[in-house]
């Protein structure tokens, strides 16, 4: 039966301490979004197209598969 | 609080403006034209977007675009669900085959209605997908 948990995770929150705790509103500004949608993305609540997620990626100089991470849950 | 939640909220107000004068004009002078005139404060929907000083415009990246569409969707589903409820209801109240005369300030009125439906809704459902909806 599958499972209920979102099938795609992140580390968006580590990354942000990791690279000189770098704020919401900063990594924002450089994926070309709103913070709230920071604040979504980092709940899990909101999974992000591929060009959002290539942004993000590109923003912390690391790889997407280092940023996001799908689990196959099924 | 996002320019999406602020224009939201404006809507709302001016939608519940609309709807409270209407039904002051309705208490004191009746139903008639001047009953309808009250539909022209819907214009006010229009000063988020020339208003740079309070209101930025709605800044959309692909979340709140996704609310939006999500939003005016909901809007317009609820006006098509309340335009064929209200045919049916005429339908079997009046009978299927009987003939109605409508004043044309009645059927400008149904109009100026469905498009404070359309406001109304799509304010409130932006506003429960920025609160706690799955896009939150």
């Amino acid at each position: 039966m599958p499972s209920q948990e979102p099938a795609i995770t992140n580390q968006i929150r580590r990354l942000r301490f990791e690279h000189g705790e770098m704020t919401q509103d900063q990594l924002a500004k450089m994926a070309g979004v709103t913070r709230h949608t920071i604040m979504a993305l980092e709940a899990g609540k909101y999974f992000p197209s591929l060009l959002l997620a290539f942004r993000i990626a590109r923003a912390f100089g690391a790889p997407v598969d280092r940023v996001f991470e799908f689990r196959d849950t099924v | 609080m996002s320019d999406s939640e602020k224009w939201a909220w404006w809507v709302l107000g001016v939608v519940l403006l609309t709807v409270g004068a209407y039904g002051a004009f309705l208490k004191f002078f009746g139903h008639n034209q001047a009953t309808t005139s009250v539909f022209a404060l819907l214009a006010l929907t229009a000063v988020p977007a020339s208003s740079r000083r309070y209101f930025r415009g709605r800044t959309f990246d692909e979340r709140e675009r996704e609310i939006a569409n999500k939003a005016w969707r909901a809007g317009f589903s609820a006006v098509w669900l309340a335009f064929i409820g209200l045919f049916m209801t005429i339908g079997f109240v009046k009978g299927w085959d009987a003939t109605l005369t409508v004043p044309v300030w009645n059927l400008e009125e149904t109009i100026l209605w469905a498009w404070v439906v359309v406001l109304g809704v799509e304010a409130v459902t932006t506003l429960i997908l920025y609160r706690g909806g799955a896009h939150a």
